[in-house]
C-alpha cells in the first residue's frame, strides 16, 4: 500500500485487505456482535490490549475498522475510531482527555449540537467553556485558563462561514500543551488536511459529504498522532496507568495513537456508541467517490454563487470563495480547491420571503442535514431557530432572511430554473 | 445432530481471519484470484456464480432437508422456473399439481408453454390421476404438499414412485412444512423447492427462494440454470435469511399449535362452513398428513357463511390478523386467494380445483393464540 499516497488511491484501498478467505473485492459486511477465540490465551491477550483482535462488535469490528483505517490514511493522521453519529465522536473524544474542573476555549461558529453539548451538557459534569469569535485568533490565547485542555473549533464556521487560522491557533496550543481538536466535516480531508496545519486531533460526522448520499449516520474522531501528550502531566488518561487495563500506559504502549487507544477502551466499551457495521459499509461506498463529487459539489457552488450575487431577489450572498468575505484569504490558505458547499444568502423581502422562497423550490429538499448528494435548503428564522426573537437571531448571524443552502450535485441548470421559481414566490411575498 | 442444533449451526463457521461467530455479509460482486494457476481456488469468481454468504445459507437448507445440494435464488417463483429450465425442454411434458400455487400455474401455462412445453394439471392428491397422466414423455412431476390455498395433501413417496417408473424427476414444493415438519426427499422425490420468503426468514423480510436436490447430477442441473439465468439470491437475502433458520422449528411448532386451536375454534364456531386444516380429524387427508409428516403447519383456511361478501366483511373488520399477501410470517395474515393470490387463475379452473369464492386463507403467526382467536371471534360477530 505504500506506493500508492494520493487521495483518490487512497479513498479506494486504504484500510482495506483482500478478503483472505474468498478473496471478496469488496468489503465484507460482518454483521456480527462476537468473534471466535481460537484459545484462551489469544482471548485474554485481545482483552489486555496486548494484540490485536476482535472480541465483540461494540469495541471493534473489522467493516468499521476498514472505515476508520481509511480515513485516518486520508486525513494523514494515526489511527481513527467511528461513532454511531459525529455527535458521539466529539464527546467521546472530549470525555477521552477532559474531566472534572476542565476547561475548554471553543469557537463561536459551531453547528448547535456542539455549542449544546460544550454549553448546557457538559457543565454538568464539570467540564466548561469559553466561546471566541473564530476570526479572533488572539482571542483563542487570551481565553486559555489554567484548567484548559482542548482548543475546539470547525474550519469552516457554522453558520458564518468563517475560517478558522489552524496554523496560528494550533501554535497556541502547541506553545502551552493544549491539544487542538477540529471539527473538519464541512471541508473533509479532501479540501483540507488539518493536521498539516497544527490540528491534533479531527473530527466528522461522515453522515455528510464523506458517506454523502445520506443514508446513514455516523462520525468519526481521527488522532493526528502529532501531540506530545508526555510533554505535561495535564493530560492523566493518556499518561498514567490505566486501571481497567492492568495499569497501561496507553501514551508508552500506543505512542501516536493513545488519545485514539483511549477512545477505543473506554468510550467505545464503558459508553459503546458505536458503528454499526451496515453503516461503515454504506459510508464506505461513499467515501470512494468523495473527490469525484467534492469537486462537483463546489463546481456547482461557483456557478450558483454567481447566479445569486446576480440575482435581483438576493440581498446578499456569504461563501468563503467570494472576495467580498471577511475569511476570504484565509479560505484560500487552507482550501485552495474552494471552501465548501455550505452558502448562505439572504431573499429580499425578509422573514416570510424567505419561507416563501423555500417552500416553493421543488428540487431542494427542505430539511436540515447538509452534505447529501442532493441540494438541500433551510430557513433557520422559521425552523431550526424559529423559537428565538429577532435580536437574538442577529446575535447568532441568522438573519430572518437567511437561506442556508447545501450545494447538491443535480445538474446546476436545473438548481438555478428551481431557486427561479422560489423567487418569484418570494417576490410575490415581498410586494404584499 | 438434532434439528434444533442443525437449524442454527449448519453451514455457518465461524470466519477464520477474524472469528466473526456469523457468517459476514459478503456485498462483493468479484473475487480476487492468487494467481492464473489458482483460479477458482478459494471457490469463488463472481457472485452470479457463487457468493459466501449465500452459499452458507445453501448449505443449511441442503443439509436440513437431507439433500446434496442446494442452490437459491432471488424469489420461490425464479425456484419454481428453475427446477423447471433444468428438467424440461421443448417437446417434453410436466404434471404440475392443479392446486399449485397461482404463480406457479401462470409461468406454466403463459410463459413455458410458450416454448413447447406440455403441461398437464393433475389432480395430485390422487396418485392414481397423476399415474393416468404420464406420458412417454413426461421428465417432470410437481408437487405442492400441503397446496396453496386449498391444503389438499400430495402422497409424496406414491408419487415419487409414478415418477420414478416413468422416468420423471419429481420435484416437491415444501414451503408449507419445511423440513422441520416433512422431508421430500427421504420420501423418495428428487427435488425440494421452498419460497425462503416464507418460513426460513419468518419475519416479512425478504423474498427469495431454495432447490434443493437429492442427487449430484441433479444438482448440477439446477445450478447450472442458476448461473447461466442468473435469478440468483443477493447476499443480504441470504444473511436475513440465515438469521431465520435460526428459529425455524421454535416457530414452526408455535405456530402450528395455534393453527390447531384457531382450526378447532372456528370449526365449532356456528357462522363457519367449514374449515380446512390438516391437524383436524374432520380433514380428508388427516391419516396422509400424519403419515409423511410430523407437524401439520401453520396455514389453513375456512368458509364463512353467506359467502363471498360475508368474507370479505371479514378480512375488512378483522384486528390483530393482517390482511395482505405472503404466508409464513410471525406476523398473521389473512388473504381471498380468488381476488389476491389466485387471481390469475381461470375462474373454472379455480371452482374444479376447490379454490371457493368464499375461502378465507389465514397465515397463523406467533402472536398470543388467545389474542388471534379474540380477533377472529370479534369479526365473525359483525357478520
Amino acid at each position: 500500500m505504500s506506493r500508492f499516497l494520493n487521495f483518490d488511491t487512497l479513498s479506494l484501498h486504504a484500510g482495506q485487505i483482500v478478503d483472505p478467505v474468498f478473496g471478496a473485492r469488496a468489503a465484507p459486511i460482518y454483521q456480527t456482535t462476537s468473534y471466535v477465540f481460537p484459545d484462551t490465551d489469544t482471548a485474554s491477550s485481545i482483552f489486555n490490549l496486548e494484540r490485536g483482535g476482535h472480541a465483540y462488535s461494540r469495541i471493534t469490528n473489522p467493516t468499521v475498522g476498514v472505515l476508520e483505517q481509511r480515513i485516518a490514511a486520508l486525513e494523514g493522521g494515526s489511527a481513527a475510531v467511528c461513532t454511531a453519529s459525529g455527535m458521539a465522536a466529539t464527546f467521546c473524544a472530549i470525555t477521552a482527555i477532559l474531566g472534572q474542573g476542565d476547561h475548554i476555549v471553543a469557537s463561536t461558529q459551531m453547528y448547535g449540537g456542539n455549542i449544546s453539548l460544550m454549553k448546557n451538557t457538559l457543565p454538568r459534569f464539570g467540564i466548561t467553556a469559553t466561546f471566541v469569535d473564530p476570526t479572533d485568533t488572539d482571542g483563542f490565547a487570551k481565553a486559555i485558563q489554567d484548567n484548559t485542555k482542548l482548543i475546539y473549533g470547525e474550519l469552516i464556521g457554522n453558520p458564518g462561514l468563517d475560517i478558522l487560522d489552524l496554523e496560528a491557533i494550533g501554535k497556541i496550543g502547541a506553545d502551552q500543551h493544549i491539544p487542538f481538536m477540529v471539527d473538519a466535516t464541512f471541508n473533509t480531508p479532501y479540501l483540507c488536511r488539518c493536521f498539516d496545519y497544527g490540528a491534533n486531533m479531527t473530527i466528522h460526522s461522515v453522515t455528510k459529504w464523506m458517506g454523502g448520499h445520506g443514508v446513514a449516520i455516523g462520525g468519526v474522531v481521527v488522532d493526528g498522532g502529532n501531540f506530545d501528550w508526555g510533554a505535561t502531566d495535564k493530560y492523566p488518561t493518556i499518561t498514567e496507568p490505566y486501571a481497567p487495563f492492568q495499569g497501561i500506559n496507553l501514551w508508552e504502549e500506543f505512542g501516536p495513537s493513545a488519545f485514539a487507544t483511549r477512545i477505543r477502551a473506554e468510550a467505545m466499551r464503558d459508553f459503546g456508541p458505536s458503528m454499526a457495521p451496515m453503516n461503515a459499509f454504506l459510508l464506505l461506498q461513499g467515501l470512494e467517490t468523495l473527490s469525484l463529487r467534492m469537486d462537483k459539489h463546489l463546481a456547482n457552488t461557483m456557478e450558483l454563487l454567481d447566479f445569486l450575487t446576480n440575482h435581483d431577489q438576493v440581498s446578499w450572498v456569504n461563501h468563503p470563495s467570494l472576495a467580498s468575505h471577511s475569511s476570504h484569504e484565509l479560505a484560500q490558505k487552507y482550501l485552495p480547491k474552494g471552501a465548501g458547499s455550505i452558502v448562505s444568502f439572504g431573499v429580499k423581502g425578509g422573514r416570510e420571503a424567505g419561507k416563501a422562497f423555500i417552500e416553493n423550490t421543488e428540487l431542494a429538499s427542505h430539511l436540515a442535514n447538509v452534505g447529501d448528494a442532493k441540494t438541500l435548503v433551510i430557513h433557520p428564522a422559521t425552523t431550526t431557530h424559529s423559537r428565538i426573537d429577532a435580536e437574538a437571531l442577529v446575535a447568532a448571524g441568522i438573519t430572518e432572511d437567511m437561506v442556508r443552502l447545501s450545494v447538491g450535485l443535480e445538474d446546476v441548470a436545473d438548481i438555478k430554473a428551481d431557486f427561479e421559481t422560489g423567487f418569484r414566490a418570494a417576490k410575490r411575498i415581498a410586494k404584499v | 445432530m438434532g434439528f434444533r442444533t442443525r437449524q442454527i449451526h449448519s453451514g455457518v463457521t465461524p470466519d477464520p481471519t477474524t472469528g466473526s461467530i456469523l457468517t459476514p455479509i459478503y456485498q462483493s460482486t468479484t473475487y480476487v484470484q492468487p494467481s492464473v494457476d489458482e483460479y477458482l481456488s478459494k471457490g469463488f469468481t463472481y457472485s452470479r456464480s457463487g457468493n459466501p454468504t449465500v452459499k452458507a445459507l445453501e448449505l443449511k437448507l441442503a443439509d436440513l432437508e437431507g439433500g446434496i445440494d442446494c442452490a437459491c435464488f432471488g424469489t420461490g417463483m425464479s425456484a419454481v422456473l428453475a427446477t423447471m429450465l433444468a428438467f424440461l425442454e421443448a417437446g417434453k411434458h410436466a404434471i404440475v399439481s392443479d392446486v399449485a400455487y397461482g404463480g406457479t400455474y401462470r409461468l406454466s401455462t403463459k410463459i413455458l408453454s410458450r416454448f413447447g412445453i406440455d403441461y398437464t394439471f393433475a389432480d395430485t392428491s390422487n396418485p392414481d390421476d397423476v399415474a393416468s397422466s404420464v406420458r412417454d414423455n413426461t421428465a417432470l412431476i410437481l408437487t405442492e404438499t400441503p397446496a396453496n390455498p386449498t391444503m389438499k395433501c400430495s402422497d409424496i413417496a406414491a408419487i415419487s414412485e409414478i415418477a420414478k417408473s416413468a422416468g420423471a424427476v419429481h420435484a416437491v414444493d415444501n414451503t408449507f412444512l419445511t423440513p422441520y415438519y416433512q422431508l421430500p426427499l427421504e420420501l423418495g422425490a428428487d427435488v425440494s423447492i421452498h419460497s425462503t420468503t416464507k418460513y426460513m426468514d419468518g419475519h416479512n423480510a425478504t423474498v427469495g427462494g431454495a432447490v434443493i436436490s437429492r442427487t449430484e447430477e441433479h444438482a448440477e442441473a439446477v445450478r447450472f440454470i442458476q448461473n447461466s439465468t442468473g435469478t440468483i439470491m443477493s447476499p443480504q437475502v441470504a444473511w436475513l435469511t440465515l438469521q431465520g433458520c435460526k428459529t425455524l422449528s421454535i416457530r414452526m411448532d408455535a405456530q402450528s399449535a395455534s393453527a390447531m386451536a384457531i382450526a378447532e375454534y372456528l370449526e365449532a364456531h356456528p357462522k363457519v362452513e367449514q374449515v380446512a386444516y390438516p391437524g383436524l380429524e374432520s380433514f380428508a387427508q388427516h391419516a396422509l398428513s400424519k403419515r409423511q409428516a410430523s407437524g401439520f403447519g401453520a396455514m389453513l383456511w375456512f368458509e364463512v357463511k353467506g359467502g363471498v361478501a360475508a368474507g370479505k366483511k371479514l378480512m375488512d373488520n378483522i384486528d390483530v390478523w393482517t390482511l395482505a399477501e405472503n404466508l409464513g410470517s410471525v406476523e398473521s395474515l389473512i388473504t381471498h386467494p380468488v381476488t389476491m393470490t389466485h387471481a390469475d387463475v381461470e375462474p373454472a379452473e379455480r371452482a374444479r380445483v376447490g379454490i371457493i369464492d368464499g375461502l378465507v386463507r389465514a397465515s397463523v403467526g406467533l402472536e398470543d393464540t388467545d389474542d388471534l382467536i379474540g380477533a377472529l371471534g370479534a369479526a365473525l360477530d359483525q357478520i
